[in-house]
């Protein structure tokens, strides 16, 4: 299970993430991501009800994380310790922003 | 296969059997409807005769009133008795109907000319008349008062003067209507059966002078009604098999021969089938043209057979085009395990260490690879690694990290220089943001010493100094191939005879069983550590059948991978 809710306001984006992001579901997330993205300044990952991330949802966070890195500013927020987890062991700690 | 025909030929002569019983059915519906219509015809018909025959019998009763008042009138004034009657009875009509009564009517009755009219009233009387009389109806109470009656029967005769109670639906036909023709009508009577009614008026708009009532059985009229049915049951008998011929004979050509058509094709569409055909064009052949739903039918049933042709087509396409890419994933798995090293022992000659990995992807082919090679006499590179994603895409891209990796570390450089080096040349030209986890460390044989670069993958667990296996929380670098300004660091640490390392993609601590629970690391070093003391190529037989024995049943989801070295150093050379 998997659910993507975006709430727009502004120049700032919020992207709360629900369930699995998998091989599966990363597809989606990058659909929502190119229609979403153009005109962002700040994007906002709620990561509270994410459960899992696999190396395929890293590949579309380091998407995100290039394209804002263009246009703004990337913050992940309430992250799991599951995946917080992940984020250590791949390093991608070093380059996210984490509240 | 052959009982299998012997069965089909036994259900084809169930099936003929049931093209009989449409026969059949349109047979009897048509003779169901033939009896029911004539049916309904004989009763029309029926009806028709009687009302016939009693016209005929009430137009002899009317006829033979007038002809005999006729005769009657060139002899006698019969009106001259009724009005006489009339009066007499008007005098007493409220006195008791006795001799006394009677005897008012002596006048009457000894008058010549009465007398004559009864004589001839006698002799004109016929056989088939049940009441033949001369009466008239006293307007006043409704009822009938006879002037002469004929009854031949003794006791039967009425003496003028007596007053007869009628019906009051009778009435109307003598009160009402003294002028213009006396009505003619026939009733049943349970007492006397069908009884044909008329008369005729003496005088002409006067109903006063009495008329002639005649009542005749109409038994001789219905005599004819037994003849009339047997023949019309011949009648309709004949009728019902000639209409039931035609109309089975129409029936079969226009519903039973179309559809047994349609039955036909559809058997020789599934023999054909059987026989593996490919295009069948039975329905296409059809022509069925009775411009009704079952012409539709056979229509539809021809674009079935031209979507099911194409469909076969499609699947027989796709088929071939899916093994097609079958043998190429397989042949692409072999290309892909042989760039592996996959010999062991790997290198029979060297006796300061023994080494021993795997690969077995969830897919044909996948995204973990291991690898391992002298740099030069003293130095072994080890690579583990695990690329984002599964199937052909990881597997291309693992191929290319695999290559350039291989590259950098036989250049000698630092392994923290090899994962910098490869990180810069993936990075430049990777829009689809793949990546690769790398543990890379290069040991010096002579020496023990290991240099070890984490790129973002699994802890490695060692063995040391006998005291079991431990889980090494290791310093990470970032994933390869993201951010190619991505800096890493190395770490050292000594290998003593006898000590292990262990590596591993994320595939082991991650694999599920049914319940979805996952294998985890606390697992992972404890199954290392029931058997601690074994060969590099048994710990990694051990992990596997651990792995196995916690899922089970469940699929292989993503891939194992597993490395072991035991360095045994130069003391054993």
């Amino acid at each position: 299970m998997f659910n993507i809710i975006s709430n727009r306001d502004g120049d700032n984006l919020t992207i709360e993430l629900e369930g699995t992001l998998d091989t599966l579901t990363a597809p989606d997330l990058k659909t929502r991501l190119t229609e979403e993205l153009p005109g962002v300044k700040k994007l906002v990952f709620d990561m509270q009800k994410l459960e899992y991330i696999s190396s395929d949802g890293l590949r579309t966070l380091a998407y995100a994380y290039k394209k804002m890195s263009e246009q703004g500013s990337m913050v992940v927020r309430n992250v799991s310790e599951d995946v917080m987890e992940v984020f250590e062991i791949t390093n991608f700690i070093e380059f996210l922003t984490i509240e | 296969m052959g009982k299998k025909i012997k069965k089909s030929i036994r259900e084809m002569s169930k099936r003929e059997k049931r093209k009989n019983s449409l026969n059949a059915k349109v047979f009897n519906a048509a003779a169901v409807h033939s009896i029911i219509l004539g049916f309904i015809c004989f009763l029309i018909g029926l009806g028709m005769y009687m009302n016939a025959s009693m016209q005929d019998a009430m137009k002899e009763a009317y006829d033979k009133a007038h002809e005999n008042l006729d005769i009657v009138k060139q002899e006698v004034d019969p009106g001259k008795f009724s009005k006489r009657t009339l009066e007499i009875y008007k005098e007493h009509r409220s006195s008791k109907m006795d001799d006394t009564y009677y005897a008012y009517f002596d006048e009457i009755n000894n008058d010549k000319d009465y007398q004559r009219m009864i004589e001839i009233l006698c002799d004109t009387r016929t056989e088939d008349m049940s009441d033949y009389f001369l009466a008239v109806a006293d307007q006043k109470n409704g009822k009938l008062i006879i002037v002469a009656d004929t009854d031949p029967r003794p006791g039967h005769l009425y003496p003028v003067g007596k007053q007869q109670s009628v019906p009051g639906w009778f009435q109307k036909y003598f009160f009402s209507r003294g002028n213009g023709s006396f009505p003619r009508t026939y009733y049943f009577l349970f007492s006397r059966g069908v009884i044909c009614v008329s008369g005729a008026f003496i005088e002409e708009g006067n109903p006063e002078a009495g008329f002639v009532f005649v009542v005749v059985r109409a038994t001789d009229a219905l005599d004819g009604v037994g003849k009339f049915i047997l023949q019309y049951v011949i009648a309709i008998l004949f009728a019902i098999i000639v209409m039931g011929y035609i109309m089975t004979k129409r029936m079969n050509k226009s519903l039973v021969e179309p559809i047994n058509s349609i039955a036909d094709a559809a058997k020789a569409y599934v023999a054909d089938k059987r026989e593996g055909k490919i295009d069948v064009k039975h329905f296409s052949n059809l022509n069925i043209r009775p411009g009704d739903e079952l012409e539709n039918l056979g229509l539809i049933m021809a674009d079935m057979e031209e979507d099911l042709t194409l469909h076969e087509e499609n699947l027989t396409r796709i088929t071939a085009e899916k093994e097609r890419i079958g043998t190429e994933l397989s042949l692409a798995s072999r290309i892909q395990s042989n760039m592996l090293p996959g010999t062991f022992p790997a290198f029979p000659e060297r006796k300061d260490f023994d080494i021993y990995a795997t690969m077995d992807p969830a897919k044909e082919v996948g995204g973990d690879f291991y690898d391992f090679f002298l740099t030069d006499e003293d130095h072994l590179c080890i690579v583990m690694a695990d690329v984002s994603g599964k199937g052909v895409p990881a597997a291309l891209f693992m191929m290319a990290s695999k290559i350039i990796i291989a590259n950098n570390a036989m250049a000698g450089k630092s392994p923290a220089q090899i994962l910098s080096d490869t990180n810069k040349l993936i990075c430049s030209n990777n829009r689809e943001n793949m990546f690769v986890t790398v543990w890379l460390g290069i040991l010096e044989i002579s020496t023990g010493k290991l240099t070890v670069a984490n790129a973002g993958h699994e802890f490695p667990v060692f063995s040391k100094g006998g005291a079991g296996y431990e889980l090494c929380k290791d310093k990470h670098g970032l994933v390869v191939g993201l951010m190619d300004m991505a800096q890493y660091v190395e770490y050292e640490t000594i290998m003593k005879p006898g000590d292990k390392l262990f590596l591993y993609t994320d595939g082991i601590p991650e694999a599920k069983n049914a319940e979805g629970d996952m294998f985890g690391l606390d697992r992972l070093v404890d199954s290392l550590n029931k058997y601690p003391d074994v060969s590099a190529e048994q710990t990694i037989k051990n992990m596997k059948l651990s792995v196995d024995e916690f899922v089970k049943e469940s699929e292989q989801f993503d891939d194992l991978t597993m490395l072991c070295l035991e360095y045994k150093g130069r003391n054993d050379m």
